[in-house]
């Protein structure tokens, strides 16, 4: 009997110390116990809980510090992961707190972090530009720039926008490893990218230049393709298609060469295309500059 | 963050390239010519051994037309591509296409190939007036052909009703 007693008093004074201080308390609160403790993993538990509970998700300081705790676990456990479920979570947590009416006092901070979540989502997208991962890359930079409009929805994005765009591009548009061409499905993603640069930035070089250079491809590869068989009627049909291509091509060549971008890429560009064009009198002047600017 | 524009911009320095090893202009050509073959009509000795076809004064065209010989024939001939640097050169072909720095020498290449039977084709306007069979032009940026059906028959050459409809003018 007295054995049991002992045992009572001694359950009693564990639930007291560890336990008992949690009586009364809600998961938030516990949560935030745990997190100065940094017992990561038992603030998680709490937290979750606290995001179901009817009363706390309410309130904006359940929000900051679910995405402030996930925030601490993708830091500490998972920085490594691209794709780390910690960071997503954090960012839709922040997420839901903006929404809140309440969310004053931590908006400050919340912000902070938000901008320290992006700066790592940019970093990863453009680490796995590669063949492998640049589909991962992509959701990641989405994900940079949702976050970024998190903490201001007026930032000016556009010039990330073009730099990773035509860093995608550039990517995709080359061979897989052991093949001679790029796979046409790339070719057209490419051609969308640079198309979507263009309408940020007009005068991107580069964009211009890639693209006239896709589209001259596009006609060349058609025609280079085609079978000496072919009847006069289908020639004619092609002849038309490949021609609409060249046409596609010129202006953004010509305005490659107008920002003065590759200069002797560019000539033999100009050249090639009113080559296809079948206007040989321009073809052989670009071909003469090209070869004055060589004599320099 | 530094480190990683550093990625980036080394990835934006990758351009595209030409695709290289395409005569676009010349292989439309070819495809005409190939289709010339089909569509007039040669006198019986000629279709026997090569099927040749002579290329006089420089031409890109030349080593189109013998890319497409190596893996097309006319009917049961072979395709021989034949290179002539001057019209003294010049002997038997079915056709013969003067390039451009010949075009001036309409007249000797006529004269030359008087006792044969060859469709003359010429890359110049006005030739199809100066005994030229065929004249490529262009229209509208496209490959197209003038047909000077008289020109041709000279030569004792059939020429089909559908190259007639296909050709941009008839003379």
């Amino acid at each position: 009997m007295s054995k049991k007693i002992y045992i009572l008093f001694i359950v009693s004074i564990l639930t007291s110390s560890v336990f008992g201080q949690f009586v009364g308390k809600d998961d938030l609160s516990i949560a935030l116990f745990y997190l100065q403790k940094n017992e990561l993993d038992s603030a998680k538990t709490r937290i979750d809980l606290a995001s179901l509970d009817d009363v706390l998700k309410e309130t904006a300081k359940t929000w900051y510090y679910k995405g402030f705790i996930y925030k601490e676990l993708y830091k500490n456990k998972d920085k490594e992961n691209k794709t780390s479920p910690y960071r997503i979570t954090s960012i839709e947590s922040f997420e839901k707190m903006f929404a809140m009416s309440n969310k004053a006092e931590f908006e400050q901070s919340a912000s902070k972090i938000l901008k320290y979540e992006a700066s790592t989502l940019y970093n990863d997208a453009a680490r796995m530009l590669d063949p492998e991962n640049y589909k991962t890359a992509v959701s990641n930079y989405a994900l940079f720039r949702k976050t970024m409009k998190l903490v201001d929805k007026d930032a000016n994005l556009d010039s990330r926008d073009v730099q990773f765009k035509l860093a995608l591009a550039s990517m995709l548009n080359r061979p897989s490893d052991g093949k001679a061409d790029v796979d046409s499905v790339n070719i057209y993603q490419v051609k969308k990218l640079y198309s979507e640069v263009l309408v940020v930035d007009t005068n991107n070089p580069g964009a211009n230049y890639n693209l006239g250079i896709l589209y001259y491809n596009e006609a060349a590869e058609i025609i280079n393709h085609m079978d000496y068989d072919m009847d006069i009627m289908s020639l004619n049909a092609v002849q038309d298609y490949c021609i609409g291509i060249f046409l596609k091509s010129l202006p953004f060549m010509k305005k490659s060469y107008d920002l003065g971008y590759k200069r002797r890429e560019t000539l033999i560009g100009l050249s090639n295309i009113y080559y296809g064009l079948n206007d040989l009198e321009k073809s052989d002047a670009y071909k003469k500059e090209l070869q004055d600017l060589e004599k320099e | 963050m530094k480190k990683i524009a550093v990625i980036l911009v080394s990835l934006l320095i990758l351009n595209s390239g030409f695709k290289v090893g395409v005569d676009t202009n010349s292989k439309m050509k070819a495809i005409f010519i190939m289709n010339f073959t089909k569509l007039i009509e040669w006198p019986q000795p000629y279709r026997e051994g090569n099927f040749v076809v002579g290329v006089v004064g420089e031409s890109p065209l030349y080593t189109e037309l013998t890319k497409m010989a190596k893996t097309k024939k006319v009917a049961n001939q072979s395709l021989q591509i034949k290179k002539f640097s001057s019209i003294n050169e010049i002997n038997k072909c079915h056709i013969l296409y003067v390039s451009q720095n010949k075009s001036a020498e309409i007249s000797s290449v006529v004269n030359k190939l008087k006792p044969h039977n060859t469709l003359i084709i010429t890359e110049k306007q006005g030739l199809v007036e100066k005994g030229a069979g065929i004249n490529f032009i262009v229209k509208d940026n496209r490959q197209k052909f003038e047909l000077n059906k008289k020109n041709v028959e000279k030569y004792q050459l059939k020429v089909s009703s559908n190259l007639e409809a296909l050709a941009f003018t008839v003379k």
